[in-house]
């Protein structure tokens, strides 16, 4: 095992859906000698790729949990972070990105730039990762990675270079070009194991030297060497791979890779490329934020000296109990260390380190900076800091998403309840846009996410891990209220008959505030209010708004001022201000002219261009609204916002009309006004529920 | 400003003026230029004051990027809104664009059939209720004669009005003839209902109408483009 930090990658793969990514990484350790045979990703021989460790995912054939590997090519240490690929478990996506240095988008070659890989580079550029593209599937019908060259580059605003070109397309795929070395690359053995290196077939030599042109002006620019050296005719491949490495880590360079990881072609070239272009961990700069210094930022060295900084960036539930990943970005841990945990500041020891490859595991003495582990026997949420006794910081806070879907589950005997109570307790540690509660008027559990699939997924792991059989209701949007006027109000809060009394009165107005937050203005001149209790009005208008009084969901967007008011020298007190700023709210809300908010989603249907009608038709159904739609001749996109609440089942009606050629992926994009139709239909719907809730 | 006087008073009831009340459902029209003097902003400026007049556009663009098109009507929404103090200028906005589809397709790869087909299963399956269609880039330079009549036909089928742009280039010949008519548009003038050309001058650019079916073309409007904002004035 090398601990030069040079020669540590630590890399994601990122994809749309069924671009072959699963596939990739599995190949990806194959190469690797890390394992002897090759499965497929929904293999005849039942036993799956070896990256998606969860029974469940291999039924679905799609990757849910990211699990971190460990491999080495060409003496250099590979961690592989395998990401998720579906953008309901967006935050596994982000999570993982926050460790990566660099990363791999595949690239799907007929489909190109898909809706999903538009997400995933936003999301990789968000966390400013640098990335080389590999496009697979090119002995598939339809092949063209020039086109999905010019994609990247019209699409997502690559730079992107092409490294090599396809001897042959399609079925007719043979080998690549490597345009820096100008030679022929083909891979012979049953795995393609073998590297043949040949002279280039005359019938591509016009194209090779007209592409390595590109593509040495291209990295030129990242280097003066290379570029004198290009003008003097003395262009060397050392030159071309330090000016290719530089633009890549400076984010302004894509180098893309061609093959097809299902034909074992490309796969070892990619590994090259990865080594040679993407940073090791110290060329990457990390910060942390100061607990003690009112959150400044502090830069992290990737220095195995300094004290100790790590991430833990998952969790996971095994056999031999939790195992918590984490990412080194400062110091070295070893067997013995002690850390402290800086948001519950608990102290902890390090116990067992080990490095993982998919499903089994090695025992390691040490981790240093850099590097990628994971720890057995630590107690701990997702997203914690660890750090060395005496240094307080965090690293950056990751953003988290509200969830907009929310559903009753119901355990189905005694047994599955206990089950069912450890299964949410994982996954609410796990997933941070998981999260369960009690409702209080109905006493069910509710489980809240991010969509239909998201809850879908958690049921059944559920059912699977745990033996926790769970009846589940109908999926409930998570609605919201919000005024839409100013008004204005003057509530006086009195209880002074008999034993301690209560007395507060508040005066002011509430306003929409169009940054969508709650907001509280204190305006009280000359101690109308005591200090002390403005924060009780504060606090009182935030209980206000938990529940609206149209549906009973949130109330947001609400500016408070509070101008004026009145206190009584014995009888006012924290509660007594709490009650009349409950109260003025009750008193105000329904003059502000409140409205039912839904979550709007931002949809792309991808498919066949044949399609588009049967799509226009589903998104219109649905009250969705047509934002625009692109053609290129074979395959057609249209982007649409549809209300969340019309979006159940619509997979199934896709695949039905489309015969499963088309497919879509959804986002929360906003907050949006309910129709006067429906809003009128969910208030009765909730009036009715009160009056039964009532009656019982 | 309240959006109703917004619409009576744009500079654009001057041009339907000048082409005797408009261009009308059933008709094509064609603004032409080279390139880069402001067809497109000229293009999203009509499709805007549709908008305004609540009636739905479908905007048909075979060169840019979706996002770069939505941009050009942010801004030139937000020009409007400020230069006329529009009230309401939110609601407004969140009105209009759900009246706005934008359809994009390669030039290369899609016929002006599969164009119109999925421009027709927008309108009916999708259920939007066009008034204008606008379509921005296509290549006049080819052989475009039946496939103009095509979008001729849709449209009086479908009770349309077409705006196009059309690109002119340098070919060394003269771009206009004796009655400015562009030379490039000559052959296609019988299947073109009006024709405007547009001219970037000093501080300005002009509009000159040199079509409008059998009337008499009145030439130079007294309405101009701003360069600066993009804006009819």
């Amino acid at each position: 095992m090398s601990t030069d930090i040079s020669r540590m990658r630590n890399i994601g793969i990122s994809a749309h859906i069924d671009s072959g990514k699963t596939t990739l990484t599995e190949r990806i350790l194959f190469y690797c000698k890390k394992i002897h045979k090759i499965h497929e990703v929904k293999g005849k021989d039942g036993v799956g790729a070896t990256m998606d460790h969860m029974e469940l995912e291999r039924e679905r054939g799609i990757t849910i949990t990211s699990a971190a590997t460990n491999v080495e090519w060409n003496g250099h240490s590979i961690n592989i972070i395998d990401t998720p690929g579906h953008v309901d478990f967006t935050i596994e996506v982000e999570r993982s990105l926050r460790v990566l240095d660099g990363a791999v988008l595949v690239l799907c070659s007929v489909g190109g730039v898909q809706s999903q890989t538009i997400t995933v580079d936003r999301q990789l550029r968000r966390y400013n990762v640098p990335r080389i593209a590999f496009v697979n599937k090119c002995d598939r019908t339809g092949a063209n990675p020039f086109k999905v060259r010019d994609q990247l580059e019209e699409k997502l605003k690559h730079n992107a270079v092409l490294m090599q070109i396809p001897i042959g397309l399609e079925d007719k795929h043979r080998g690549l070009v490597d345009l820096v070395s100008m030679k022929a690359l083909y891979f012979d053995g049953p795995d393609g194991e073998i590297l043949r290196t040949e002279e280039i077939p005359a019938e591509l030599a016009a194209e090779a030297r007209t592409r390595r042109e590109e593509m040495i002006d291209a990295a030129s620019l990242f280097s003066d060497a290379l570029m004198e050296a290009a003008l003097e005719g003395r262009v060397t491949e050392d030159l071309i791979h330090q000016a290719v490495r530089r633009g890549t880590i400076a984010r302004k360079l894509t180098p893309v890779f061609l093959g097809s990881a299902y034909k074992n072609k490309g796969v070892q070239t990619l590994l090259d490329g990865v080594v040679r272009y993407l940073p090791n961990p110290s060329e990457v700069v990390n910060s942390a934020i100061s607990l003690d210094d009112g959150g400044a930022e502090i830069k992290l060295a990737t220095d195995p000296a300094a004290p100790a900084v790590l991430l833990a960036f998952k969790l996971e539930d095994g056999p031999y109990g939790q195992l918590t990943y984490i990412r080194v970005y400062q110091g070295r841990i070893e067997k013995g260390t002690d850390l402290v945990n800086t948001r519950s500041r608990q102290r902890i020891k390090v116990g067992r380190l080990i490095r993982m490859h998919a499903d089994s595991m090695v025992d390691i003495t040490e981790a240093s900076a850099g590097d990628i582990a994971a720890l057995f026997g630590i107690d701990c949420a997702s997203g914690d800091t660890f750090a060395a006794p005496g240094l307080n910081v965090a690293m950056t806070s990751i953003y988290v998403p509200e969830p907009v879907i929310s559903l009753a589950i119901k355990p189905v005997d005694k047994r599955s309840l206990d089950r069912m109570a450890k299964a949410l307790n994982r996954f609410t540690k796990e997933d941070p846009t998981f999260r369960t509660h009690v409702d209080p008027e109905s006493l069910e559990t509710i489980i809240q996410g991010m969509g239909e699939l998201h809850l879908d997924v958690y049921v059944e792991r559920m059912k699977r891990e745990y033996s926790a059989e769970v009846e589940t209701g109908k999926p409930q949007v998570a609605y919201r209220e919000a005024i839409s006027v100013k008004a204005e109000f003057d509530y006086t809060h009195k209880k002074q008959t008999g034993g301690a009394g209560q007395y507060g009165r508040v005066i002011g107005y509430v306003e929409p505030n169009p940054e969508g937050a709650y907001e509280f203005v204190n305006d009280v001149k000359g101690g109308r209010i005591p200090r002390e209790f403005i924060l009780s009005c504060d606090k009182g208008f935030r209980t206000a708004m938990k529940k609206g009084d149209i549906i009973g969901f949130p109330v947001i967007g609400v500016r408070v001022v509070l101008n004026d008011g009145q206190a009584h020298d014995v009888d006012s007190s924290d509660h007594a201000f709490q009650a009349a700023a409950i109260g003025a709210f009750r008193q105000v809300y329904r003059k502000a002219k409140p409205q039912i908010l839904e979550p709007i989603m931002k949809v792309s249907v991808e498919g066949p261009s044949e399609y588009a009608g049967n799509v226009f038709g589903t998104i219109h159904q649905r009250r969705g609204l047509i934002v625009s739609s692109v053609e290129d001749g074979i395959f057609s996109r249209v982007d649409a916002e549809v209300p969340l609440a019309e979006m159940f089942g619509y997979s199934t009606q896709l695949r039905s009309l489309t015969q499963g050629k088309a497919e879509f992926t959804m986002e929360f994009l906003k907050y949006g006004r309910v129709p006067a139709s429906v809003a009128e239909a969910l208030a009765a719907e909730h009036a009715a529920r009160k009056a039964q809730d009532q009656g019982r | 400003m309240v959006r109703a006087e917004l619409v009576k008073r744009s500079p654009l009831r001057v041009l339907e003026g000048a082409i005797h009340g408009g261009l009308g459902h059933g008709n094509i029209a064609v603004l032409a230029s080279p390139k880069g003097v402001g067809k497109t902003a000229c293009l999203v400026h009509i499709a805007t004051d549709k908008l305004l007049q609540g009636k739905p556009v479908i905007h048909v663009s075979y060169a840019s990027r979706v996002d770069y098109i939505i941009t050009w009507y942010e801004d030139i929404f937000k020009e409007i809104a400020k230069d006329r103090k529009l009230t309401d200028a939110v609601d407004v906005h969140d009105e209009i664009i759900a009246n706005r589809v934008i359809m994009n397709f390669k030039q290369d790869g899609t016929k002006t059939e599969q164009v119109l087909k999925s421009l027709e299963a927008m309108i009916t399956y999708g259920k939007f209720n066009a008034d204008t269609v606008i379509v921005d880039g296509y290549d006049f330079s080819r052989p475009v004669c039946d496939d103009l009549a095509r979008f001729k036909d849709f449209a009086g089928r479908l009770g349309l009005e077409v705006w196009f742009s059309a690109s002119l280039r340098e070919t060394g010949r003269p771009i206009y003839d004796a009655d400015g008519v562009p030379a490039m548009l000559k052959p296609l003038c019988a299947g073109l209902d009006v024709v405007i050309t547009l001219h970037a001058l000093d501080r300005h650019v002009e509009f000159r109408v040199v079509k409008d079916r059998d009337h008499p073309a009145p030439g130079v409007l007294p309405i101009k483009l701003d360069p600066k904002t993009f804006l009819i004035k």
